[in-house]
């Protein structure tokens, strides 16, 4: 039954089986008033820009629930009509089938009785009053919105930023080591900040089984760190902008080794992290720091961090062994072509990026493994176009942290703290203007000049971009009728 | 008076189905009545050129090139110069188009327009709004609807979806519903009394659907162990076969339900009655359904019928025929609950429902309403008869009902489809015009013979021909 959203039993059943509910209704009073009002429970898309009051699903579950409740109608409005324009409706032709049904007998929606009335009879009490137009919109806000866009704004940020570094270091004004190490910098600096954070949520956790648990855990573990720790944010706000800093990196030049180490144990500690808000019990203790008193914790972690040195020191070896064979990749083929193909690569890493926010069930997930093939694909073309083995070296590490390990670091931290997040954002779009400015001009000058233009563009768009999308909603029109494929409703698996 | 039909679809015989058995009902009964009634079809593997099957209904089976599960690749012009050939030929009047996939009947309304001749456009299915191949199925039946006299549904569900997809005006668009030859479903044949049903009988529980997902086999699949767990002695009968198929095989192994759920493979339409008479229920799971023939076809042979209570299947048997459920798990085990108390304590007079469904369903009746629509669009009805019943009331309406031929009123019609689409159909329209004037000129009508029609039979002698006995050889009832 797709008319029908849950509700409670006494609605009246979709298609009329005797006689129809409306009609009983609808011809003693007066048959027009009904369908002259649009319904006030449904939502209708104007609903999207007119108006802003309606609560979003995002700050509460009760906001949520009550929402919903709104947006699915209750029992009263499940019979409501909005005609459209394909159907003369008018008070002229209901008082004439009023009278005629008066002489007749009424008109039945039933195929199998005989009855009095031509075939192309329309009743128009009962024509199409099981149609619903949007019964499951949900309008956007503004702000909300803008919020949202962020992420993608941090991507192609950051995207920019890695293009710009590649520039740099093909023109030579960048030293690919440096590149490296700036951001093998900011790799670590981010793992100590999500090791810290898995950490605290596996207490948490903890203590949260001792207690009744209850909510869902991705929500429930970032309010919680906000609310135990409330001076944690801006720490973990200037360590985040640090990173960033770091990520587009300039002039420095130590450690490959260590730094390898750390983005590899964000691989293995990916791994667990992805499993661990689905089960909170048994891999509680998993992450539990050194002064924790439970040595099979200790031991646990540590060996983990074993296996994780152990990988770190295979991709470094593996990535050193490749990189002569990278560097003669694309020897007999145009440069040309392999601007356009590392383009292209790139738009495709670009639109096909899990944006979501990854809450719930798929938590620090790995993202989509189109987008992340993309994206080093691209950079091993274009790390085929530089003269040395160190430069091809460590622009393929650099792009494994900015495409491989970044993006989970980024939704950890839009995870655990919003302020954080946006911190980020900022950081990044006036790095990634900036390294245009520079790349474009050259100069300190440009540089500042292009942050600036480039925040102004990026706020622009972001704004245009959520009134554009919201000033569509008018435009939106969802029929539903009997007529769809009911969604089965399954109770549970006979496996 | 009588009318030369040509009813045009890409799905006849010999391909199984529910639309080609409705044509051909249809046309047989048609011809009963005194019309002239042609088929024109693709040429299907094996059979190309013209047949006439009994009756004397001609088939043409025009060779075509076939692109997915025997629908015509949607060549908007190639169609025109035999159909014209065959039009010219056979003196049509009325153009009657079948089932909205397929592109054979959408060519050959346009053209029919075109030529000055009747159309009307029989749908039998319900199509959403949502998904992209729906949305272009959408524009195109838009495109072909906006000109077509007269529209048949096979149930008010069905109408409410045709005209919400199509904006056609309401009026414009009848209800006929299929029908069944029942004849061919009867009830078990030695019919002493009816005996009643012990509290220890076993009840059969038959299900005849091919196994889709849109079919309900999910349902299917979760409901079964829950009923049999509840009621011990009951079996289930299903026939059919799908990709669905094999999670219901699974199921059944790992519930160990082998000796209670005999599953039967695919049966053909002929036999459906055979399995059926086995049952005392019959349950329909479908999760959307036009019209539902195969309900009208079990409460023919004397089955109780469990349904989901989707698409137009409400409106097709009476209540004390049927028991109700949502498309949910338990709605369908507890429905099947009642059911078959409903039958152990005797309350349904299952040996009636044959004689009943005789009554609601025939083809003579259905052939008796499409010739009334006949009538209408060629004028021996009044407009005002046909659509009007508002004497009085300033019938202004009507006006555009009756569908001019002229080129600029079509053109009107069409450019109202959309924006860009509107466009794209004036310039589809316009060149099949200059295309027919091109023909007119090249073939002249004056060098077309003209085929003789077959022999008129007195009525009586049709009356009693009038059951078919060949030609639904069906796979399986939709």
């Amino acid at each position: 039954m797709p008319s029908l959203p849950d509700s409670p039993p006494p609605v009246p059943p979709p298609v009329p089986v005797e006689t129809h509910p409306n009609r009983t209704v609808g011809v003693k009073s007066t048959p027009t008033a009904p369908r002259a009002l649009p319904d006030p429970t449904r939502l209708a898309p104007e609903d999207a820009y007119y108006t802003s009051s309606v609560p979003r699903a995002r700050p509460t579950a009760t906001g949520y629930d009550e929402s919903l409740r709104v947006l699915n109608g209750n029992a009263a409005s499940v019979a409501a009509l909005r005609p459209p324009p394909a159907v003369p409706v008018g008070s002229r032709k209901v008082r004439g089938t009023s009278r005629r049904r008066r002489r007749k007998g009424a008109w039945k929606k039933l195929l199998w009785v005989k009855q009095s009335y031509p075939d192309n009879y329309t009743d128009t009490e009962t024509f199409l009053d099981h149609l619903q137009r949007n019964p499951r919109v949900r309008p956007y806000d503004f702000w909300p919105l803008v919020a949202d866009s962020t992420v993608i704004v941090q991507h192609v940020s950051s995207v920019a930023i890695f293009v710009c570094c590649f520039v740099g270091i093909v023109q030579g004004r960048v030293s690919p080591v440096s590149v490296v190490c700036w951001g093998s910098v900011g790799t670590a600096l981010g793992w100590i900040f999500w090791d810290s954070w898995i950490l605290r949520e596996h207490v948490e956790n903890a203590h949260g089984a001792e207690r009744a648990l209850e909510g869902d855990d991705g929500s429930s573990s970032s309010s919680m760190t906000s609310s135990v720790n409330p001076s944690g944010t801006s720490s973990r706000a200037n360590g985040q902008k640090e990173h960033q800093v770091h990520g587009l990196g300039l002039s420095m030049a130590q450690g490959d080794s260590e730094l390898v180490r750390r983005h590899s144990t964000w691989y293995v500690g990916d791994a667990y992290g992805g499993q661990e808000p689905g089960s909170p019990g048994p891999s509680n203790g998993m992450f539990n720091g050194s002064p924790e008193p439970d040595m099979s914790t200790f031991s646990s972690r540590n060996r983990q961090r074993l296996s994780t040195v152990k990988s770190a020191f295979l991709i470094y070896f593996a990535l050193l062994g490749l990189s002569p064979i990278l560097k003669s990749l694309t020897k007999s083929t145009a440069s040309d072509s392999i601007w356009a193909m590392s383009c292209w690569l790139l738009i495709m890493n670009i639109f096909s990026f899990d944006y979501g926010s990854g809450e719930g069930a798929g938590a620090t997930k790995f993202p989509a493994s189109l987008s992340t093939n993309a994206a080093v694909m691209a950079s091993t073309v274009l790390a085929s176009r530089l003269p040395s083995t160190t430069h091809v070296f460590s622009l393929m590490l650099f792009s494994i942290e900015v495409f491989g390990l970044f993006p989970i670091f980024r939704r950890q931290l839009r995870h655990v703290s919003w302020t954080g997040h946006v911190l980020l954002t900022l950081g990044l779009v006036s790095v990634a203007g900036g390294a245009v400015g520079i790349t474009l001009r050259g100069g300190w000058a440009a540089a500042v000049v292009g942050c600036i233009l480039g925040s102004i563009l990026t706020a622009l768009g972001m704004g245009g971009c959520s009134w554009w999308l919201i000033s569509l909603q008018k435009y939106k029109n969802v029929v539903t009728g009997p007529w769809d494929p009911a969604r089965p409703i399954i109770r549970r698996h006979w496996d | 008076m009588p009318y030369n039909i040509a009813m045009v679809s890409d799905f006849f015989f010999p391909q199984p189905g529910g639309i080609e058995s409705h044509i051909y009902q249809l046309s047989t009964k048609l011809i009963d009545r005194g019309h002239k009634v042609i088929i024109i079809t693709h040429a299907y593997k094996g059979r190309t050129g013209v047949r006439y099957l009994t009756n004397g209904l001609k088939v043409y089976h025009v060779p075509f090139f076939v692109i997915y599960r025997e629908s015509t690749m949607p060549t908007v012009f190639s169609f025109f110069p035999i159909f014209r050939n065959i039009v010219i030929r056979e003196q049509i009047q009325i153009v009657h188009g079948h089932a909205s996939l397929s592109s054979f009947c959408h060519e050959a309304i346009l053209h029919a327009r075109t030529m000055g001749l009747r159309t009307v456009f029989t749908d039998h299915s319900l199509f959403g709004f949502a998904d992209a191949a729906s949305i272009l199925t959408n524009k195109l039946l838009k495109f072909i609807l906006s000109d077509v006299d007269h529209v048949i549904c096979v149930s008010h569900t069905c109408k409410e979806n045709t005209v919400l997809r199509a904006s056609l005006d309401p009026l414009m668009v009848s209800v006929i519903p299929n029908a069944v030859v029942a004849e061919n479903f009867r009830p078990p044949e030695p019919r002493p009394m009816p005996r009643p049903i012990a509290p220890n009988d076993i009840i059969t529980i038959v299900v005849i659907s091919r196994l889709f997902y849109n079919k309900g086999t999910d349902l299917l699949i979760a409901a079964i162990p829950r009923i049999l767990a509840s009621h011990p002695n009951v079996r289930f009968i299903i026939a059919g076969s799908g990709p669905k198929a094999i999670d219901l095989e699974q199921m059944l192994e790992r519930n160990v339900l082998q000796d209670k759920v005999e599953m039967l493979g695919s049966v053909r339409h002929e036999e459906v009655r055979d399995v059926m008479v086995r049952g005392h229920i019959y349950l329909h799971p479908s999760l959307t359904e036009a019209f539902g023939t195969v309900l009208v076809e079990a409460a023919s042979c004397g089955l109780y019928v469990v349904c989901t209570r989707v698409g137009g299947i409400p409106e097709v048997l009476p209540q004390h025929m049927t028991t109700f459920a949502k498309p949910e798990e338990d709605d369908i085990v507890l429905a099947t609950g009642k059911a078959i108390a409903a039958l152990r304590s005797n309350k349904v007079r299952t040996d009636r429902f044959h004689d009943q469904v005789k009554m609601m369903y025939s083809w003579t009746d259905v052939a008796h309403r499409t010739e009334r629509v006949y009538k209408g669009i060629s004028g021996d009805i009044s407009p005002e008869e046909f659509y009007g019943y508002y004497p009085g009331q300033g019938w202004e309406a009507g006006r555009d009902r009756v569908r001019s031929f002229a080129l600029i009123d079509r053109l009107k019609r069409y450019y109202g489809c959309g924006v860009w689409a509107g466009k794209l159909f004036c310039l589809c329209v316009v060149i099949d015009f200059l295309l027919y004037v091109f023909l007119e000129m090249w073939f002249p009508r004056a060098n077309i013979d003209i085929a003789r029609s077959w022999p008129k039979k007195i009525h009586q002698e049709n009356k009693r021909l009038g059951n078919p006995d060949k030609g639904d050889r069906l796979g399986l009832a939709s």
